[in-house]
C-alpha cells in the first residue's frame, strides 16, 4: 500500500519554508556549509543550497556524506550497507555545518554522520535540518530545523522519489514495511 | 551485492563481479588512509589474529594497519617465539586460537592445502596472506587494482610478469585474476624457474624478455626468491640481470604509457635496477598504498555482515 504524502509542489513549499527559517536564523553566511547524508539527505541539501544561492546571491559549499562505515549495526550482521563515496570538497575546520537528512527517525544515522564529520575536522557548530521528523527516536537527537512533523507507525517507510533529473523535485510517498 | 564469502583462500574462488565489488569499494577506504584521523568505527569490537608462519614485513603490516583503520583489535603471532616451535600442529593451534573467539584469522603458511582446511573447520573468517607456492590473493587484488586505477580498466591490458614464476604465488594469483578480468598475461623467465605444467595456466610463456617488452602495458618484475632457490637454477645474479633484469635499456624499449610494478621486496641489481624502480613509470609505492585499501575492503566484506534475505 503506497500513499502520496507530498506532491512535488508541496515538497517545494516545505523547502521554501525551511529556506525562510535558515534565512532568518543566520545573519552572515561566511562560514556556513551544507552537508547532506547520502542518499536522501544529499538530494534535499542540493535543493536547499540551490534555493539559498538564489536568495542570497552567493555560492554555498555543499558536501555529501556516506555513513555506511559509521553504522552501529554492522556487528548484528543483519544487512549489508552499500558503501558510497563521501565527498566534502572544503575544509570543515571551524565551519558552521548544516547537516541535512531527509527523514529523522531513530537518530542513529545522525549520530553516525556526526561521528563521521568530527573525524574529518572540528566544525564550530553542527545544526541538524530534516525534511521530515517522523518520531521513533532511539537516541536523544533533535533537529534544529524541521520541514514537517508526522507520526508514522514504525513499520511504514517515507520514501522520496528522486527524478532522473535531480534538479527537479519528486513526490514523497509512504510505503512498504520496514524490517 | 550480497558478499557470499566468509573466507578468501584464493583468487580462483572469486568471480569477476566479486573482484569488481572489491575494487569499487577500495577508493572509499583509500580516502580514509589519507585523512588526518585514519580510522572508522566499522569493525569495532572485532578481533583479527595475524598468524605469520613465514617472515613478512609489508603484508603483515598492511593487514594490521587495515584492520586497525577499521577499529578492529589485532593480535600478531609469528613462528619465532610461539608454540608453533614446540611441535604443536597447525590445526590444534588454530582451534586453540579459535577458543579465544577471534572474528578473522589472517594467515601466511609455508605450505598449500592447510588454509582451505582451516577455513572449513573454523567459524571465523580465514584470509590467505600467502600459502606456499599456491596463492597470495590479496597481493593479486592490490596489483590488479593498481593497474585498474592507472589505466581505468583491466580488460585488454597486456601484462608481462618476469622472473621466478615457479616459486611465485603472486604470479599464480595474478594470472588467475587477470584472466578473469579480461587481461592478457605473458610469463617470462628462464626455463629452470618455470613450474611444470605452466601451459595449463592459460598465459603465454616466453624465455626471452626483450621481444615482449614493446607491447606490454604493464611489466611486473618478480623477486628472485633466493631463500627458496637452489643455486643451480641460474648461474648468478649478474647473468640473471643481463637476461631478465629491468634496467635503463629495457625501460627505453617500453611503450610510452607502460608502467613498472613489483610486489616487493625488491632485489635491486638483480631483477630490477634503480633506473627502473625509481623511474616515473614505477607504480610500486601505489601498490603498497593500495594494499591497505584493498585489505580494508576485503575485511569489511568478509566481516561486515551478510544479507539474511
Amino acid at each position: 500500500m503506497t500513499d502520496i504524502l507530498l506532491t512535488p509542489g508541496e515538497v517545494g513549499m516545505v523547502l521554501q519554508e525551511l529556506a525562510d527559517k535558515l534565512e532568518s536564523k543566520f545573519k552572515t553566511w561566511e562560514d556556513i556549509v551544507f552537508i547532506g547524508i547520502r542518499s536522501g539527505g544529499e538530494h534535499v541539501a542540493e535543493h536547499l543550497v540551490r534555493l539559498m544561492k538564489k536568495r542570497l546571491g552567493r555560492e554555498i559549499p555543499l558536501g555529501e556524506l556516506d555513513i555506511a562505515l559509521y553504522r552501529d549495526d554492522l556487528s548484528k550482521r543483519l544487512f549489508y550497507p552499500e558503501v558510497k563515496k563521501t565527498s566534502i570538497p572544503f575544509d570543515i575546520e571551524g565551519k558552521i555545518v548544516i547537516l541535512v537528512d531527509d527523514v529523522l527517525n531513530t537518530g542513529r544515522s545522525v549520530r553516525a554522520a556526526i561521528d563521521h564529520i568530527v573525524d574529518l575536522g572540528r566544525p564550530r557548530r553542527i545544526y541538524l535540518l530534516v525534511l521530515f521528523d517522523r518520531g521513533g527516536r532511539e537516541l536523544p537527537i533533535q533537529a534544529d530545523f524541521t520541514g514537517k512533523t508526522i507520526e508514522l507507525p514504525s513499520k511504514k517507510i517515507i520514501k522520496i522519489n528522486v527524478p532522473d533529473d535531480t534538479s527537479k523535485l519528486g513526490n514523497v510517498i509512504i510505503t512498504g514495511v520496514k524490517k | 551485492m550480497n558478499w557470499p564469502h566468509k573466507d578468501l583462500i584464493g583468487i580462483a574462488d572469486l568471480e569477476a563481479e566479486e573482484i569488481t565489488t572489491i575494487f569499487d569499494l577500495a577508493p572509499n577506504f583509500k580516502e580514509i588512509s589519507r585523512r588526518d584521523i585514519k580510522k572508522v568505527p566499522t569493525l569495532r569490537g572485532k578481533t583479527v589474529v595475524l598468524i605469520f608462519y613465514e617472515a613478512s614485513t609489508r603484508t603483515r603490516l598492511s593487514f594490521e594497519i587495515a584492520a586497525k583503520r577499521l577499529s578492529a583489535d589485532t593480535v600478531a603471532i609469528s613462528q619465532t617465539g610461539s608454540a608453533f616451535q614446540k611441535g604443536e600442529t597447525m590445526m590444534d593451534a588454530a582451534k586453540n586460537i579459535m577458543a579465544m573467539m577471534p572474528d578473522c584469522i589472517v594467515m601466511r603458511y609455508p605450505y598449500a592445502g592447510m588454509l582451505p582446511r582451516l577455513a572449513k573447520e573454523l567459524p571465523c573468517s580465514v584470509i590467505n596472506a600467502g600459502d606456499g607456492y599456491h596463492e597470495h590473493p590479496t597481493q593479486a587484488l592490490l596489483d590488479m587494482y593498481s593497474m585498474r586505477e592507472h589505466f581505468g580498466a583491466l580488460k585488454g591490458l597486456n601484462v608481462v610478469m618476469v622472473g621466478d614464476i615457479m616459486h611465485s604465488r603472486v604470479a599464480r594469483s595474478n594470472v588467475y585474476g587477470l584472466k578473469k578480468m579480461g587481461a592478457r598475461v605473458t610469463l617470462v623467465g628462464p626455463k629452470t624457474l618455470m613450474p611444470p605444467g605452466i601451459e595449463s595456466w592459460g598465459a603465454a610463456v616466453s624465455t626471452e624478455f626483450d621481444p615482449v617488452i614493446p607491447d606490454a602495458d604493464v611489466i611486473m618484475m618478480l623477486r628472485i626468491q633466493k631463500e627458496r632457490i637452489a643455486e643451480h637454477l641460474f648461474p648468478g645474479d649478474r647473468e640473471y640481470s643481463s637476461f631478465y633484469g629491468l634496467g635503463k635499456a629495457r625501460v627505453a624499449m617500453m611503450k610510452k604509457d607502460a608502467v613498472i610494478m613489483h610486489p616487493g621486496p625488491m632485489n635491486r641489481g638483480v631483477e630490477i635496477n634503480s633506473d627502473a624502480a625509481d623511474s616515473k613509470r614505477a607504480i610500486i609505492l601505489d601498490q603498497v598504498e593500495n594494499g591497505v585499501a584493498i585489505r580494508m575492503a576485503l575485511m569489511y566484506l568478509c566481516l561486515g555482515g551478510s544479507n539474511v534475505d
